[in-house]
């Protein structure tokens, strides 16, 4: 007899973390052998609730979603995930269930394995160790469902395939699929694409209100191409954009296609009071009062997703929804306090705001794109007066003014479209990297109100100009390494040494700046539209501009030192302090060092990268 | 997935194996070959769900059993709920004859692998004695059985005849739709088509320890869908 391989096996598993970080243990191959493999039918029990767990389970394909004791939903897991080990290292109690929500087909790993590998190989445990805090958290959360919508997936919404009509139906027939289905909103299709919805408002008011006939082509009252969202996208965004918009249901679409709708009916369901409200509450407001006392509930918000594991990218995504939600309503209240504006304009919100990933302690920093139209001395005092006002709201809000003054109230940064054209044109054509330093906040720019287009064609322009002109990647990528990670010989840390600092280092200035600097300017050299760092990277590595797996490292370095960031800042303000960015190693325990060491090795060796990828011709 | 059922084999039509098995435990001639008969069948009155199972695939020179040979085989024991990779077992055979370009491509054994194996008649005891007691579970009958029936009748100068579960039967039937209710093309029966629509993923097809564990996770995935755990297992086996 052959030595068996089980080959598909490993495979599948060594394509994930972190059995991908251990690929070359010889010892997988005798554990591969001792694996078990069910198949599991959708809406079964694989850890029925309270059942103690001898197993750690792979998700080879299909879907689970995992209860917490009380039967809430805390998260779904995919293909390549595990689960099972938190209950391992309790010693096979289980507080979770997991229940398959599509069929699965599932790698069961004995207990010994998983205690061996757990034991002898510091790679695996660190996964897990860093897993098990996330898990006991979680577990926290359930508890505290305060923030579930904020970190749900909007796919756990759904609960029905997506029901449609094609665009030719009568109105007669699109209402009968309605009725029988039961639901309120129809998906429209042409040749099986998404092109409308129709909702039982809709029927109503478009349709019998205006005595339209029965043959009527459904499409004549339907709503054209409807806001979708990503089924990756949480469910707090469904909220906002449902209130923003002042519409009740939304089509799910998953790689293009619709997969269902959610109505404001199933979050309600799913949740009834909550932070998302926060939200809410702030576009209910109508006095500055008000919302100062909402931007009080900030550090609680911000802290209790901490709390709840929410990882950095969904608590930047959160504030920095929270914070634009501020900055709408602001505007619009002083359009009503001072009129509506005499031509377009695009409120910008520039650096973490902009890129999504705002913490609880942010200037603000914005800007204001007038459209062409704009006439100084017609128009000049108008926006004088709003966005000095605004401004200055904000910072009664929590939102400090912005130490270099890069704000909208600033007349510098309100300007009409073609100006701000201009002004890129110059940064690009003829770069000074002195001033490049303090305009990079600029390359990460989103239009949060008003007429957007002027920011999009704004963006546009930066992204042609900046592919256009090597010279000034080469700025960018110089400046980019200017702030050097704290690392000094034999790997230790290099503290700020300065005053009440002296102990510590700068985590934003030294760990997550550098990376954001890099992966812009690897983003505008392959004309990336995104904005968020992390989304930059997926279309850095799809361009394929770095050596395999380093887009990876990237997006790993950021995350473990914006998580000891905002694990730091949470216990900052439980200690009844201000949250800054600054962290005394000797805080940290022995595996968050360790992490932070690999995680600032990254960051040097991809500033080395960038400094040879954007060499300029002069050097 | 529509809820199709497969059709249990009526008492009638039933092959009675455990008088055949007696049978040719009395003619085999002595050796592994009746051993295996000797030791009998698993009770035909066993439940599915109880039936311990072994999946079974082999990779030939080509397709024709008398003249083609084998030149490896996969064994993974399960049964309708788990498979376990423990018990999973894989051989490779010298053939006499020396293999054609086409099928080096198909399942990717080269010359040198072989060279090293044993030839089949030292391995075939091993294989029988790991048949023993179990129901086989293949993906098209025609195929394994065949291949072994003349290597057995070669080997031992008798032939080797056991009851399977065929996943391509099985599939075979759950997609079966009068002529006047299909459209266009009959779904296809390959393995991995199979395995689609049942949204298991995708393997590297032929080899046969691959190959076999895929008609395992398919046999559970029917199984969950389209049978009865509860029914005896002489109501599915061939």
């Amino acid at each position: 007899m052959m030595d068996v391989e089980l080959t598909e096996i490993l495979e599948a598993l060594c394509q994930h973390a972190p059995f991908n970080e251990i690929a070359d243990d010889p010892q997988l191959n005798d554990m591969a052998k001792e694996i078990e493999i069910r198949y599991v039918r959708t809406g079964e029990w694989v850890i029925a609730p309270s059942a103690p767990n001898s197993t750690l389970y792979f998700i080879r394909s299909g879907a689970l979603e995992v209860l917490s004791k009380e039967k809430k939903l805390i998260r779904r897991m995919n293909e390549g995930e595990l689960f099972g080990y938190y209950s391992l290292l309790r010693g096979g109690k289980s507080s979770q269930s997991m229940r398959t929500i599509e069929d699965s087909l599932l790698y069961c790993i004995p207990a010994r394995w998983f205690i061996k590998l757990y034991e002898e190989n510091d790679i695996f445990s660190d996964f897990f160790e860093l897993a098990r805090e996330v898990r006991l958290r979680i577990a926290m959360e359930s508890q505290n469902s305060d923030v579930s919508l904020m970190t749900c997936p909007v796919i756990s919404l759904l609960r029905r395939p997506p029901i449609s009509a094609d665009s030719h139906s009568s109105i007669l027939s699109a209402a009968k699929i309605m009725a029988e289905h039961r639901v309120s909103s129809l998906l429209i299709t042409e040749n099986d694409e998404l092109i409308g919805i129709v909702t039982d408002r809709d029927l109503r008011t478009r349709a019998v209100a205006e005595g339209l006939a029965y043959s009527t082509p459904i499409s004549d009252i339907m709503t054209r191409d409807p806001i979708v969202m990503d089924s990756g996208d949480y469910a707090s965004e469904a909220v906002l954009k449902m209130m923003e918009r002042n519409v009740h249901h939304i089509p799910i679409v998953k790689n293009g296609r619709p997969i269902g709708v959610v109505s404001t009916g199933d979050i309600i369901q799913k949740e009834s009071h909550g932070s998302v409200y926060l939200i809410s509450d702030i576009y209910k407001q109508t006095s500055i009062e008000g919302l100062q006392s909402i931007s009080r509930k900030m550090t609680h918000t911000f802290t209790q997703l901490v709390v709840a594991d929410a990882n950095t990218q969904m608590i930047g995504n959160a504030m920095s929804h929270i914070g634009t939600a501020f900055v709408k309503r602001l505007l619009q209240l002083a359009e009503e306090k001072y009129g509506p504006p005499p031509v377009p304009y695009c409120f910008i919100a520039l650096g973490s705001q902009a890129r999504e990933e705002q913490t609880i302690k942010t200037d603000q920093d914005n800007a204001l794109v007038i459209s062409d139209l704009y006439n100084k001395k017609q128009h000049g005092d108008y926006f004088e007066t709003l966005t000095d006002w605004v401004c200055k709201r904000l910072d009664q809000c929590g939102y400090d003014l912005c130490s270099g003054d890069i704000m909208a109230s600033n007349p510098r940064w309100r300007q009409p479209l073609s100006v701000w054209k201009n002004n890129f044109s110059g940064w690009i054509q003829q770069p000074k990297a002195e001033a490049l330093l303090r305009l990079s906040i600029f390359f990460d720019l989103r239009g949060v109100y008003g007429d957007k287009t002027l920011a999009k064609q704004l963006n546009q322009h930066i992204r042609q100009q900046a592919q256009q002109h090597s010279g000034f990647l080469t700025f960018m990528a110089r400046n980019a390494n200017q702030r050097k990670p704290p690392l000094g010989f034999f790997r230790q840390f290099v503290l700020d040494g300065e005053g009440e600092q002296s102990r510590t280092f700068n985590l934003k200035e030294r760990g997550i700046a550098p990376i954001i600097d890099i992966v812009r300017v690897h983003a505008l050299a392959c004309g990336s539209e995104k904005l968020n760092t992390l989304e930059r990277i997926a279309d850095i590595e799809a361009a394929g501009l770095l050596p395999d797996g380093r887009a990876k490292d990237l997006a790993l370095a950021l995350e473990m030192i914006g998580m000891i960031r905002i694990q730091n800042q949470k216990d900052q303000i439980e200690a009844g302090e201000e949250p800054n960015n600054h962290v005394n190693p000797e805080n940290l325990s022995s595996l968050e060092k360790r992490n932070l060491r690999d995680a600032f090795h990254i960051v040097s060796r991809q500033q080395e990268f960038i400094k040879f990828r954007y060499a300029g011709k002069r050097s | 997935m529509s809820q199709s059922f497969v059709k249990k084999i009526p008492q009638a039509k039933r092959q009675d194996w455990q008088a055949m098995y007696a049978e040719w435990a009395e003619e085999a001639p002595e050796g592994p070959l009746k051993r295996f008969y000797q030791a009998g069948i698993i009770a035909p009155q066993q439940l599915l769900k109880d039936t311990p199972l072994l999946a079974l695939d082999l990779e030939t020179t080509g397709l024709n059993p008398s003249t083609d040979e084998i030149i490896s085989l996969g064994l993974i024991p399960f049964d309708h709920k788990i498979i376990r990779c423990k018990g999973a077992r894989y051989w490779m055979a010298k053939p006499e004859r020396s293999l054609n370009a086409e099928s080096v491509t198909i399942h990717e054994i080269t010359h040198t692998e072989l060279a090293e194996a044993p030839r089949l008649e030292a391995i075939l005891d091993e294989i029988l004695s790991a048949l023993t007691h179990k129901v086989i579970v293949v993906h098209c009958v025609a195929i394994e059985r065949q291949f072994l029936l003349e290597a057995s009748l070669k080997i031992y100068g008798y032939p080797l005849y056991f009851p399977v579960l065929d996943t391509m039967n099985i599939e075979r039937q759950v997609t079966f739709k009068p002529w006047w209710q299909r459209f266009g093309k009959r779904p296809s029966l390959r393995l991995d088509a199979c395995r689609q629509r049942y949204k298991l993923p995708r393997y590297k097809a032929h080899h046969a320890l691959t190959d076999a564990l895929s008609s395992a996770e398919l046999l559970q995935a029917q199984i969950a869908y389209h049978m009865d755990p509860n029914a005896d297992i002489a109501s599915y086996w061939l």
